[in-house]
């Protein structure tokens, strides 16, 4: 039977104080309010839409961010030896990387094999050489720490090429001190603000000489990444753009960001990205991602990279089996705190000893293998005889592809509740960033727990939860903000960040989406209200008028498409996201929008979305529920959007993401509004006034008329409201010119065109439309509305088209290379 | 012998192309055997910027941006070189290949130190028993390196089966191993894994060879064509201690002597391919290559390098 270390049991086998105190506050909040607390910060969690993708999951892989709401607690002189030891073996690996992309000594004097740099797929030759200021390949690593039944505290691993996670522990931080604020009043907690103005500062220095105010990127490989949620968290806290590839470019060997107003350079890129996605050029001859050109700028000292290019190469965990003789070496002290045993099978004794210990051991691949065939660890003892052959015939195969590492019995820590505690296994992540004075460790870190009591595998690939890591300090920690501190006055500053171009076409997107869902929900709700009125009993009633709209409209899939009754089809048209026309597909649209724009919207903004896409998803949402609750839904949906436009126009900077999410929704509203009169008034429904009051609701517009006209419902007034009325806001017209105004101050914008289809909208002469109302059989007025709607129709798309055009070319490059195929002899 | 060498690969887009980087191992290398006595290189349209480095094995690499919209892109090299048969006079002394195999890690001799690179796999060249068991029969026990190498290079050429249409650059050479055919890149990949995984360093050579109408060869009598003459050519590089890096080409089985032109070498095709870019836009795009490698008696009026390029 393992034992394991308790980490709340002191070297008397008696609880720690701390813990003692932390329990006996938990109990005084009692089993009701700690169950509520839970259910608050799982909320927190799910609203600022904490999640963490999991690579090969089918159903899109978001998954919500666990945390348990019971800190781990490390006491001041625990933390100062490892702080020791973290800043040790950041620096070790530092100098390590230093020499083997200089001269090489170590390899030359045998201590380090020559296998693990020249056979690893990351050991980046065209980084070899590269003068880097202050020789420095390592500025922000992470290390994976657990401990033993005996106490003693181990290395599992290094982070190097991303060091993820320093973001959800600084978010696990915010949801602990709203969920449980009370316990802080209990200890003296270390702040981990003072980490990340460390962290800022650490980046600013590292620019290239020369660079007064230097611009700061996070370059990440995208929304698919596991840890993207992190990456535009951090982009937002730190205050960084956060980029993918291709809004950068290199001209000159310089980096610059491509932006509405121009390119701008790039000084310091906060790279997220595996450096063989980092240049197709010179890193990987199979991708067209990344910054063509970026180790050309970096060769030129045009650019700083944190982490280097190519510090990936330590992070294997063959590096561990040779780090005491590196660190007596490099550094000339003892390794402070040791890696878990780890034998690399590229040495013979090494090898047979390893094999002779197949199913004791954990065996992982000395070289990552390309991301679409990743090898997971394999666990000796959970393998059966066969597999254990097998193994044995592949490592003999190739030895110095082969790593196995002593198990750890992992500490455990207490989760759940006071009454009902359950152990789990832990693994402690904690951080660190260099400055030209050392080290500097995040007070914290990322506490991960397994799953199960009984499972020693801790990842959040495998639904683990996290913990809020709390350093205790002896006495009360200062406060520390990201702000500058009032005593260094600064300019007052109109400025506005700088707006990618991709990040423009997003925002004309979610603008664009937000408007259509709105427009969607206003007629599904007028076809759910008649049918509340006259449930669809029988089939051959006639349907309701609003809802012979949405089929004119092209929102239903026809019985052929989709079979079924007309409610069934109707729900359909609204919840089913495989069918592209849905507005839960559009929702869900939106909600992919705005979940790449997480650092242009505000959380608020972002929440609101949040919701508005859980309740198209999910039980709520199925094809059985009634009419009422639909139409409940439909309600609440409406006020989310125009929730998320109150947000967007009281909240959002008028810069040039206000502009690009602007231009959007007018456009789309505008052309929601010309479909809606096309179909509602020229095409199919009967001509009465219920027609009439259909289409001013469903446009929001018939308490305006109301209040304007004590008369019944006349078409002549209607198109006035919905078409020409300057005042209406939600008028084609005032659509117009609002896009006026915004492509005024946008240079590259089709304004001319505008014009001319503002003008168009102008000289369609409304007492003409009436006189000809008037005349015999009104077929004269419905043809030229129809040739005013079809005209704005289309050129309203191409406007868009235009302006994209203008601003927003997203072309992703391809790669060539001569075919090499010499001719037959 | 005198060479002179133009090398011309054309790109034809099928739209404009806006921004496009290019790297080329395009640069002859010089060597004690091959001396480089003049170098033009031409882009066409102008590039925007053009710079040249040494890579990490010490190749001339040429790099150059373009900004402008174009619908084509030339870039030729004419160069004047001079290349010298090895003296291939220690080759009697080749010792046993496993006694090779081991003093590779002994780190007495830096040369063979620094050669202990090239024993892994890379990116085009997988390694493994399988490779080191179709060797075999060229390595028995004690062999000399010399005799096994002649003779590894020979069975290669007379197993194999040229064939262009038969495997493209991303066959793997498992599947070369297994199907037995390919064209002078797969042959000389093919080497390299086998050596490799015998604990023999091999290298990829990129370069090119005298092509097959040059009337000197009528003029020698020589009728013989060597394969690979109308575009870049490939073959191996073996360390074969005394002497040093061997040349070898399965393709043609022959130790190259003054007949091959040098262009660079690398562990594999991914580290010298003689030109590789990324392009915005352009739509498709088609390649056109060109190489002509003809022996002459003069170099041109002017010596020195190219204005045009600076280089």
């Amino acid at each position: 039977m393992l034992r394991y270390w308790d980490e709340t049991a002191g070297s008397d086998g008696n609880t720690k104080p701390p813990w003692e105190q932390l329990i006996a506050a938990l109990e005084r909040l009692g089993k009701r309010e700690l169950a509520a607390r839970r259910a608050h910060a799982r909320r927190i969690i799910e609203e600022n839409g904490v999640t963490y993708n999991v690579y090969g999951d089918p159903r899109g892989a978001e998954r919500p961010w666990v945390l348990d709401t019971i800190p781990i607690l490390i006491d001041a002189s625990e933390w100062q030896v490892l702080e020791a030891a973290i800043q040790q073996r950041a620096e070790l690996l530092n100098r390590l990387l230093a020499d083997l992309y200089g001269p090489q000594r170590l390899l030359r004097e045998d201590l380090l094999p020559p296998e693990l740099v020249f056979a690893h797929p990351g050991f980046l030759r065209p980084c070899h050489g590269l003068a880097l200021p202050g020789n420095r390949y390592v500025h922000t690593y992470a290390v994976d720490l657990a401990r033993s039944p005996d106490g003693q505290w181990w290395v599992l691993g290094d982070r190097i090429q991303a060091p993820a996670g320093a973001g959800y522990a600084l978010e696990n931080r915010l949801v602990m001190s709203r969920a449980m604020p009370e316990l802080f009043g209990e200890f003296y907690v270390h702040r981990l603000a003072e980490y990340f103005q460390a962290y800022r500062a650490a980046l600013a220095q590292i620019a290239p000489a020369g660079c007064e105010n230097p611009r700061i990127v996070l370059l990440t490989p995208g929304p698919l990444n596991e840890t993207y949620f992190e990456h535009a968290y951090l982009a937002r806290y730190l205050g960084f753009p956060l980029v993918e590839g291709a809004d950068l470019t290199v001209r000159d060997s310089r980096v610059y960001l491509k932006t509405l107003s121009g390119l701008q350079r790039v000084d310091v890129i906060l790279r997220r990205q595996d450096a063989h996605f980092c240049d197709p050029l010179e890193l990987f001859g199979e991708s067209a991602l990344g910054v063509p050109g970026l180790v050309r700028a970096v060769r030129a000292g045009r650019v700083t990279i944190a982490n280097a290019l190519g510090s990936g190469l330590v992070e294997t965990p063959a590096t561990m089996a040779f780090l005491p003789g590196l660190c007596r070496q490099l550094l000339g002290e003892e390794l402070r705190i040791p890696s878990v045993a780890t034998w690399w099978c590229g040495q013979q004794r090494e090898l047979e000893y390893a094999l002779a210990h197949l199913d004791q051991l954990v065996w992982k691949p000395a070289f990552p293998g390309p991301a679409d065939t990743r090898v997971d660890m394999l666990v000796g003892d959970t393998l059966t005889r066969k597999q254990r052959q097998g193994l044995e015939a592949r490592i003999r195969a190739r030895p110095h592809r082969w790593v196995a590492q002593e198990k750890v019995a992992l500490s455990t820590v207490p989760t759940g509740d006071p009454g009902n505690l359950n152990p789990r296994h832990m693994v402690l992540r904690a951080y660190a960033v260099a400055h030209d004075r050392g080290w500097t460790v995040m007070p914290g870190g990322l506490t991960r727990v397994s799953s199960r009591g009984d499972s020693l595998v801790v990842t959040s690939q495998r639904g683990g939860a996290s913990k809020d890591t709390w350093v205790l300090a002896a006495e009360p920690t200062p406060f520390v903000t990201l702000l500058p501190p009032a005593t260094s006055p600064e300019e007052v500053s109109r400025r506005t960040a700088s707006l990618t171009s991709r990040v423009a076409d997003d925002l004309l997107w979610l603008g664009r989406g937000t408007e259509r869902v709105e427009a969607s929900v206003r007629l599904f709700r007028a076809a759910f209200q008649a049918l509340a009125d006259e449930p669809l009993r029988v089939s051959d009633l006639p349907a309701p008028e609003s809802v012979r709209l949405i089929q004119c409209m092209g929102k239903i899939p026809s019985p052929e498409e989709t079979p079924g009754s007309l409610q069934e089809r109707l729900l359909g048209a609204l919840f089913d996201r495989t069918i592209a026309t849905s507005v839960g597909h559009s929702v869900g649209e939106v909600h992919r929008l705005a979940s790449v724009l997480r650092d242009q919207i505000s959380p608020d903004a972002w929440r609101v979305l949040g919701r508005l896409d859980s309740a198209f998803i999910g039980p709520s949402a199925h094809p059985a529920r009634r009419v009422s609750a639909t139409l409940e839904l439909l309600d609440s949906a409406l006020l989310r959007i125009t929730a998320f436009t109150g947000l967007v126009s009281e909240s959002m900077t008028r810069g040039l993401g206000w502009q690009f999410l602007e231009i959007g929704r007018r456009f789309e509203r505008a052309i929601q509004v010309v479909q809606l009169l096309y179909h509602g008034l020229l095409e199919g429904l009967p001509e009465d006034s219920r027609r009439l009051e259909l289409v001013l609701s469903v446009a929001d517009s018939a308490m305006t008329y109301r209040s304007r006209y004590q008369t019944s419902i006349q078409l002549p007034l209607v198109l006035d409201l919905l078409l020409f009325d300057e005042l209406n806001p939600r008028s084609v017209c005032f659509q117009l010119v609002r896009l006026e105004e915004r492509f005024s101050s946008l240079h590259r914008a089709p304004l001319e065109e505008l014009r001319m289809l503002l003008e168009r909208l102008r000289t369609a002469q409304l007492d003409e439309l009436i006189a000809l109302h008037a005349g015999e059989d009104g077929r004269q007025t419905r043809a030229e509305l129809a040739r005013l709607l079809e005209a704005l129709d289309a050129g309203l798309p191409a406007l868009s088209d235009a302006l994209t055009h203008a601003y927003l070319i997203h072309i992703l490059p391809q790669r060539q290379g001569p075919s090499f195929r010499p001719a037959k002899p | 012998m005198l060479y002179r060498v133009v090398h011309q690969t054309r790109y034809t887009y099928s739209g404009p192309a806006s921004t496009s980087h290019n790297l080329g191992h395009l640069l002859p290398r010089r060597t004690d055997r091959q001396k480089l006595h003049q170098l033009e290189l031409r882009i066409d349209p102008s590039p925007t910027d053009v710079e040249s480095y040494q890579d990490y094995f010490g190749n001339d690499v040429v790099v150059f941006t373009l900004l402008e919209p174009h619908e084509q892109m030339c870039v030729r090299t004419q160069s004047w070189i001079e290349v010298t048969a090895p003296a291939l006079t220690q080759l009697d002394t080749s010792p046993a290949w496993e006694e090779v195999v081991s003093s590779l890690r002994r780190r007495e001799d830096p040369d063979a130190f620094a050669a202990l690179e090239m024993i892994w796999e890379s990116p085009f060249v997988d390694t493994g028993p399988e490779f080191a068991a179709y060797a075999r029969p060229s390595f028995p026990p004690t062999r000399r390196l010399l005799d096994a190498l002649l003779d590894f290079n020979h069975r290669i050429f007379s197993e194999f089966h040229y064939d262009p249409e038969a495997t493209t650059l991303a066959t793997p050479i498992h599947k070369v191993l297994q199907e037995r055919h390919g064209v002078c890149q797969d042959y000389a990949h093919l080497m390299i894994g086998c050596l490799r995984s015998l604990g023999l360093p091999a290298r990829y050579v990129s370069g090119y060879i005298r092509s097959a109408d040059a009337p000197a060869d009528a003029a020698r009598g020589s009728g013989a064509e060597l394969v690979g003459s109308e575009a870049s050519h490939a073959w191996v590089s073996a360390w074969c201690p005394p002497y040093g890096w061997l040349d070898l080409d399965p393709t043609n089985d022959l130790v190259p002597s003054d007949q091959h032109v040098l262009l660079a070498y690398g562990r594999d095709y991914d580290d010298v391919s003689p030109l590789k870019g990324v392009t915005l836009g352009g739509g498709k795009h088609t390649i056109e290559v060109q190489v002509d490698v003809r022996p002459t008696q003069t170099l041109p009026a002017s010596t020195g390098p190219s204005a045009s390029t600076g280089l």
